[in-house]
C-alpha cells in the first residue's frame, strides 16, 4: 500500500467537508473490506490521496423499529443484522441476505452501508495494477465481452458504457424487495434508485455524499420475504446469482410482489416480469416457475454464462416459493 | 565361496538398503499405534509460536521483488532501469544482462541416477529456462530485473518505474490446438510444439487381441482442467553472506538438494552454506521444491542480490505470484476399453494430450494393481503459454483419474456393481491375486486380501448394499437426485527415498534425534519419536528432535517423495536399535553382565533374568558424553548411533522395488440439484489399508485433509485464463476456489492394519492418497445421480446443466 492521508471523522458534516476538499481524490472507509483490497491491488488508475474513516462517527450503528419502519444505521455490521431477532422476525430477506454475505470475519467488519456501496465484481476490472484498463476505469473497452465471462451480466451491458460487470451485493436485492429507502447526508431515496453505472461509480451519490441510514417499511401482515443465493462455495463467495422477494397475499392470492435479482446485471435487477406474473395468482410451483421463465425471457447471455440464465430462473422461482405462508426454508 | 568381510561403509550400506520382506516388530508397542500421543508441533503451531521462514528478521535486512511479465509471450527489446535505481530506498538492481545472472538457467542438479534428473523437474519442460532472462513464455514469469530495497513496498514501487519496450508474440493456451499444423511455434527453431517425452508410449500385451477377447467395448472421453495448490505460507528465502560463508533460511522440502543445486549453480562450496529450514506453511511438492522454477529462481536471485548489496536479502513471493504453476494432469483423454460380461477387463487403450507436463501417463496404476493383460497408453505433451506444470501433492493424479473412470464406465456398461468389477480385476502386473498371495507368503507377509477387506468396510460404512442404485434412478424427497460412487487403488507406494539420522542419549538420560527434516505439516516427527521411544525403551516425553537445522549433518528423506515414514521410519528405528545396543554395551560394564542379558524399559536398565537388578538409564550414561574439564573423573564416549536407509526405487516392479499389497477404497454419496446443477456431497468414506498405523491421528488427519482437497479439485478449483491475452484471471483465494470446511460434510475415515505394508512394522504411506483419489470419483458419482456423464473436471454447475439438457452451451 502507498501512503495516504487519513481522517477520523467525528460527524457527518465533517465527512462532507473533507470530501468537498478532496473531491474524487478521497474515499470513504467504514469496514474497509472492499476498499483496502482495492488499494492493495492498485486496481484503479488513481490511488486515493485520502481516506475518511466514518467508523469514528458515533450513532450510526443501530437497529430499531420506529413508526412502522425498521431503521438501520449505515455502520451497522452485517453480522449484527443477521443475528438481530427483530430483523429475523419480520424482515427475513434482509436477515438471510446478511447471513449469507461474505464470510464470518468479513461480516464482523463489513457494514450495511458498505455492502450497498461496494464496487463491481469483474476479474478484468479487479485484476491488480490496472492490468486491464477497461471501460469502468475510463479505458477503451470491455475485456469480458469476448473474454472469460462466466460470471458476467446476462441482461446486457450498460447502454452507454458497454460494461458487463455485475453488481455483487447480497443485501441490495433484499433491501429493494423490502422496498427500503436509503438516507444519505443530503437526501432520502429508494434503494432501487441508488444504483448507477458510471466510470468509477456504482451509485448516484455525489463525491461529497455518504449513506447514513436505511429505512425499511414494516411488512404488512400476510406478507413474507425471502432471499436465496447461488454460489459455488458456502463461505465467502460472492453470488453467481441471488434473488430476494417480498410477497403479500390475501385469500391465497398474491396482492403485491417485489422481486429483485443481483449479480446478473450491472446493477440490481428488479424482476418486474415475475412481479407482474404473480399478481393475482396463488403461489405454487407452476406459477413460480412461470414467473422465473418470464424474467429470463429477455436474457441475453454471453458466450460462457448461459447457465446463469437457468440459475436466475430457478432463484426467482425459489425466492417466490419461499414466500408461501407455510414455506419451508429455501434450500439454496 | 567364503563371505567377504564388509568394511564399515559397506556394512552401513548393506544394513540400510531396503530388502523386500515383512518388517516384523521385535519390541512390544507402547506408544506406536496408540492414540493420545502429544503431537510434537501441536503447541507451537496452535499457539502461534512456531517460527516460519517469513517470520525471520535480520539486522539490516533488505527486501527484494522480481518483475513479472505482464504478457504471456513476449521479449524485452529495451530495458531502462535508471528511474528504479534512483528511487529512494533502492539498494541494488539486478538486471537480466548483469554478468552475475546473465545466461544462468534453472539447472545445476545434474542428470544421473542418484540426483534429480533434469527431466524430473518442473522447469524442465520450459523451453526457456533462464532464471532471469529477457523472454517470457507465460504471463507472470520472472523476467528482466530484480530490485532490492529497504522495504517490500519500495521494491514494488521501484519495479513500477522500470521502463520496458516489449515485443509481444502470438500465444497458445490449449494443448490440443498447440498440436494443430497451423499453430504458431512456441519455441523458435522447433518444428512442432510437442514436448519430447520418453514415456510417450507404454504398452503391455496386445490390445487388439484384448479387444477380440472382449464381449463389450466401451469408449469415452474425459478432460481435466488446470488446478494447483497455493500454500498457506508464501514461497520465500533469506540469504546472508559473511565473507565466503552463506547463511540461508529456506522454505523448502529439500534443503540438502537446495544446497547442492546452489553449490553447482553459483560455485559455492557446500560446506560454506549454512541452511535453516524452519516450520513451513505448506509444501505439496510443487512450488517449494528447490529444483522448480519458482523456488530455484528466488534462491539464486536472493543469493546474488545479497552478495551485491552486502546485506541480508529476503525474497517473498506475493499471493498472486504463488499461482504461477499448474498441476501436471491438465489432460484431454480418449479411452477404449474391452471387457467380458463377468467384469474382466481384457484391454485398455488410452490416448491423452497433456499441457506442459505429463505427471504420469495414466496407465501405471493399471499395471501396478490389476490383472489386465493388454494395455496401450499414449501420452503426448504440448507446450502452451501457461506456467510450468508439476506434481501437485501427488504425481499419481492422471493414473487414478484414468483408473477411476475406466472402472466406472466398464461396470456401468456391463450393468455390474463396481465393487465387484474391482475385485474381478484386482491383481498385479497382469497377474491375478494368486500371484500376490504367493509373493506375500514368500516374503513373510500375511496372506490377506486387502482390497476385499477395504471394500467390505467401505460398503458397510456408506450403506452401499441398501443405497447403491442404477444411474439416474433415485430422486430424493428434497427433489435432488441421489448418486453414489466407488473407486479403489493400491496403497501409496512411492517408496523411494534416502535418509540418515542419529540418536543420541544425553548425559541426563534424555534422548535426541539428530537430523534435519522439512516440515510439511504431516506430523512425521511425532511418529519418529514414537518409534525411538519404543525401540529404546524410553518414555515418549523424553525424546526430542530439532528438525530445523541442516547443519547437524544428518538429513531425513525430504517429504516430497511421498515417503516420510517408509524411509525415515526405518532410519530412526535402526538408529534407535544401534543406540540401544551401545547403551547395553555400556551398561554391561556397570552391571557386570553380558549386554544381551540386559534390557531397557521406561528408561530403566535391568537384568532380564533378575529385573530387581536395575539402574536408571541416566545413571548408566552419567559419564557417557563429551565433558570439558574432566579433571579427576573419567568420562566415557557418548551413546550416539546413526543409521541410513534407502527405500527402493520409484517406478520399479513388484519384485524389484515396491511391493504394493495394501489397497484402498473410497466411497462417496452426493445429491445433485437438477435445476441449478449444483452438486452436494453428503458423505465420504475413505478406507485405507495402512498396514500398521504408527500415529492413528496422523493417519486420519491425512485422510480428512485429503478429502477436502480432493473435493475442491473435483468441483470448484480451476485456473482461468483470459483467452486473448493469456493472463491468469483468478490468481487469488477468492476467485480460485479451494474447498472450505463448510462446503463438505465430515468424512468417515477408516484405516485397516493388515501388516502388508513395505514400511517399518508393515506400515505404508497415507500422505497423498485421499486428495488424489477423490477428484475422479465425482465423475462416476454425478453420473450415478443424473444418468448423464460429465467427465470434464472440475464438474461445475454449468457442465451439469448442459449434461441434463437444461442449457444449450
Amino acid at each position: 500500500m502507498r501512503t495516504f492521508a487519513h481522517f477520523n471523522a467525528r460527524t457527518v458534516d465533517e465527512v462532507v467537508s473533507i470530501l468537498r476538499r478532496y473531491g474524487e481524490r478521497a474515499h470513504v472507509i467504514a469496514g474497509g473490506t472492499d476498499l483496502l483490497g482495492k488499494m492493495k491491488d492498485e486496481l484503479l488508475p488513481k490511488y486515493p490521496e485520502a481516506l475518511v474513516n466514518i467508523k469514528s462517527i458515533p450513532g450510526l450503528e443501530y437497529i430499531r423499529e420506529d413508526h412502522g419502519t425498521l431503521q438501520i444505521g449505515a455502520l451497522t455490521r452485517l453480522e449484527d443484522i443477521a443475528a438481530d431477532p427483530l430483523v429475523r422476525g419480520k424482515y427475513n430477506a434482509l436477515a438471510e441476505a446478511t447471513r449469507r454475505a461474505a464470510s464470518p470475519h468479513l461480516r464482523e467488519m463489513g457494514t450495511l452501508g458498505g455492502n450497498i456501496c461496494q464496487d463491481i465484481r469483474c476479474w478484468y476490472y479487479r485484476h491488480p495494477d490496472n492490468r486491464f484498463p477497461c471501460l469502468r476505469k475510463g479505458g477503451g473497452r470491455c475485456y469480458a465481452m469476448n473474454g472469460e465471462n462466466r460470471y458476467h451480466s446476462i441482461f446486457g451491458a450498460n447502454v452507454e458504457q458497454g460494461c458487463y460487470a455485475v453488481h455483487p451485493s447480497d443485501t441490495a436485492p433484499a433491501l429493494i424487495a423490502l422496498n427500503a429507502k436509503v438516507k444519505t447526508s443530503r437526501r432520502t431515496l429508494a434503494v432501487e434508485d441508488l444504483f448507477e453505472v458510471r466510470v468509477g461509480k456504482t451509485t448516484v451519490l455525489d463525491s461529497d455524499e455518504i449513506v447514513t441510514a436505511f429505512e425499511v417499511p414494516t411488512p404488512a401482515k400476510a406478507t413474507k420475504s425471502s432471499f436465496v443465493k447461488f454460489a459455488l462455495r458456502k463461505t465467502i463467495d460472492f453470488p453467481i446469482v441471488n434473488c430476494a422477494a417480498m410477497i403479500a397475499s390475501e385469500g391465497g392470492r398474491v396482492t403485491a410482489a417485489r422481486v429483485c435479482l443481483n449479480a446478473v446485471y450491472v446493477k440490481p435487477y428488479r424482476a418486474t416480469k415475475a412481479e407482474e406474473f404473480m399478481a393475482g395468482q396463488p403461489i405454487n410451483e407452476a406459477n413460480a416457475e412461470a414467473a422465473g421463465d418470464a424474467v429470463v425471457s429477455d436474457a441475453k447471455p454471453l458466450q460462457h454464462n448461459g447457465y446463469m440464465v437457468q440459475i436466475a430462473k430457478v432463484m426467482v422461482k425459489r425466492a417466490i416459493l419461499a414466500c408461501r405462508s407455510e414455506a419451508p426454508p429455501a434450500q439454496t | 565361496m567364503t563371505a567377504k568381510k564388509l568394511g564399515p561403509y559397506q556394512t552401513l550400506k548393506a544394513e540400510g538398503t531396503y530388502k523386500i520382506g515383512a518388517d516384523k516388530p521385535t519390541i512390544a508397542f507402547n506408544r506406536i499405534g496408540k492414540r493420545g500421543v502429544r503431537r510434537y508441533d501441536g503447541y507451537a503451531k496452535a499457539s502461534g509460536k512456531a517460527l516460519y521462514t517469513r517470520d525471520v528478521l535480520l539486522p539490516g535486512m533488505l527486501y527484494s521483488k522480481v518483475l513479472a511479465s505482464p504478457f504471456a509471450h513476449a521479449k524485452i527489446l529495451r530495458l531502462d532501469t535508471r528511474q528504479a535505481e534512483a528511487y529512494p530506498g533502492v539498494r541494488t538492481v539486478l538486471r537480466f544482462d548483469d554478468p552475475a545472472i546473465h545466461g544462468r538457467e534453472l539447472t545445476g542438479s545434474i542428470a544421473g541416477p542418484t540426483r534429480m534428473a533434469p527431466q524430473s523437474a518442473g522447469w524442465a519442460m520450459l523451453p526457456v529456462k533462464t532464471i532471469l532472462g529477457d523472454e517470457a513464455i507465460f504471463e507472470g514469469q520472472m523476467v528482466g530485473v530484480a530490485v532490492c530495497a529497504d522495504s517490500e513496498q519500495i521494491a514494488a514501487e521501484a519495479l513500477k518505474r522500470v521502463k520496458i519496450e516489449w515485443e509481444q508474440r502470438p500465444i497458445l493456451l490449449d494443448q490440443e490446438e498447440a498440436l494443430q499444423p497451423e499453430a504458431p511455434i512456441l519455441i523458435p527453431g522447433a518444428d512442432s510444439n510437442q514436448i519430447i517425452d520418453e514415456r510417450e508410449l507404454t504398452t503391455k500385451g496386445d490390445v487388439e487381441q484384448g479387444f477380440q477377447e472382449a464381449e463389450q467395448i466401451v469408449e469415452f472421453t474425459a478432460r481435466r482442467h488446470a488446478h494447483l495448490w497455493a500454500g498457506a505460507e508464501l514461497p520465500c528465502v533469506i540469504a546472508n553472506w559473511s565473507g565466503d560463508k552463506l547463511e540461508m533460511w529456506v522454505h523448502e522440502q529439500q534443503p540438502y538438494l537446495s544446497k547442492l543445486i546452489l553449490s553447482e549453480q553459483l560455485n559455492i562450496p557446500m560446506n560454506k552454506i549454512q541452511t535453516h529450514s524452519l516450520y513451513q506453511g505448506c509444501s505439496f511438492g510443487e512450488r517449494c521444491n528447490p529444483s522448480n522454477w519458482h523456488q530455484n529462481g528466488i534462491n539464486v536471485l536472493a543469493v546474488l542480490l545479497a552478495r551485491k548489496a552486502g546485506r541480508p536479502v529476503k525474497l517473498v513471493l506475493n499471493r498472486a505470484e504463488t499461482f504461477y504453476g499448474e498441476s501436471g494432469d491438465v489432460m484431454a483423454s480418449h479411452f477404449k476399453v474391452g471387457a467380458k460380461q463377468d467384469g474382466t477387463i481384457t484391454a485398455v487403450q488410452m490416448k491423452s494430450v497433456f499441457a506442459n507436463y505429463m505427471c504420469t501417463t495414466g496407465v501405471e496404476h493399471l499395471i501396478d494393481n490389476t490383472r489386465i493383460s493388454h494395455l496401450r497408453c499414449e501420452g503426448i505433451t504440448a507446450h502452451v503459454n501457461k506456467p510450468p506444470a508439476w506434481w501437485c501433492r501427488c504425481e499419481q493424479l492422471p493414473n487414478v483419474f484414468c483408473q477411476t473412470l475406466i472402472f466406472d464406465h466398464v461396470a456401468d456398461a456391463l450393468g455390474l456393481d463396481p465393487t465387484q468389477v474391482a475385485l474381478r480385476n484386482d491383481g498385479c502386473e497382469g497377474h491375478d491375486p494368486s500371484y500376490l498371495s504367493e509373493f506375500k507368503r514368500r516374503h513373510g507377509f500375511p496372506d490377506r486380501d486387502s482390497l476385499r477387506e477395504c471394500i467390505e468396510a467401505g460398503r458397510k460404512a456408506i450403506g452401499w448394499e441398501e443405497k447403491w442404485h442404477a444411474p439416474g434412478t433415485r430422486r430424493l424427497p428434497n427433489g435432488r437426485m441421489h448418486g453414489m460412487a466407488f473407486t479403489w487403488s493400491h496403497d501409496w507406494d512411492d517408496t523411494r527415498g534416502t535418509g540418515s539420522a542419529a540418536v543420541m542419549i544425553q548425559n541426563d538420560g534424555s534422548v535426541s534425534i539428530i537430523a534435519q527434516h522439512s516440515d510439511v505439516g504431516v506430523n512425521p516427527w511425532t511418529a519418529y519419536m514414537q518409534i525411538v521411544a519404543d525401540e529404546l525403551g524410553v518414555p515418549y516425553e523424553d525424546i526430542e528432535i530439532n528438525p530445523f537445522d541442516l547443519n547437524v549433518g544428518f538429513a531425513l528423506m525430504s517429504p516430497d517423495g511421498s515417503c516420510n515414514l517408509g524411509s525415515n521410519g526405518f532410519v530412526v528405528k535402526k538408529a534407535a536399535q544401534k543406540a540401544k545396543q551401545m547403551l547395553l554395551d555400556l551398561a554391561s560394564e556397570k552391571f557386570d553382565r553380558p549386554a544381551d542379558a540386559l534390557d531397557v524399559k521406561e528408561s530403566v536398565v535391568f537384568e532380564k533374568a533378575r529385573p530387581e537388578n536395575r539402574m536408571p538409564l541416566k545413571e548408566v550414561v552419567k559419564m557417557a558424553t563429551p565433558m570439558l574439564n574432566a579433571v579427576g573423573i573419567w568420562t566415557e564416549p557418548p551413546v550416539l548411533a546413526w543409521a541410513w536407509h534407502t527405500h527402493g526405487l520409484w517406478g520399479q516392479a513388484l519384485e524389484t522395488g515396491r511391493p504394493r499389497m495394501c489397497r484402498q477404497a473410497n466411497f462417496i454419496e452426493i445429491e445433485v440439484d437438477t435445476e441449478t446443477g449444483e452438486v452436494f456431497v453428503t458423505k465420504v468414506v475413505n478406507v485405507n489399508d495402512v498396514g500398521q498405523a504408527i500415529s492413528p491421528e496422523t493417519v486420519e488427519g491425512q485422510m480428512y485433509g485429503g478429502t477436502y482437497m480432493g473435493l475442491g479439485r473435483a468441483l470448484t478449483e480451476e485456473m482461468v485464463w483470459d483467452p486473448s491475452t493469456g493472463v491468469l484471471l483468478n490468481r487469488n483465494l477468492l476467485d480460485y476456489k479451494y474447498a472450505t470446511l463448510l462446503d463438505y460434510p465430515e468424512a468417515e475415515c477408516i484405516y485397516l492394519e493388515t501388516g502388508l505394508g513395505h514400511g517399518p512394522y508393515g506400515s505404508t504411506g497415507i500422505g497423498e492418497n485421499t486428495a488424489t483419489m477423490i477428484p475422479g470419483l465425482l465423475g462416476p458419482a454425478v453420473y450415478n445421480a443424473i444418468g448423464q456423464r460429465v467427465d470434464d473436471f472440475p464438474i461445475t454447475p454449468h457442465k451439469v446443466l448442459k449434461a441434463l439438457g437444461k442449457i444449450k452451451e
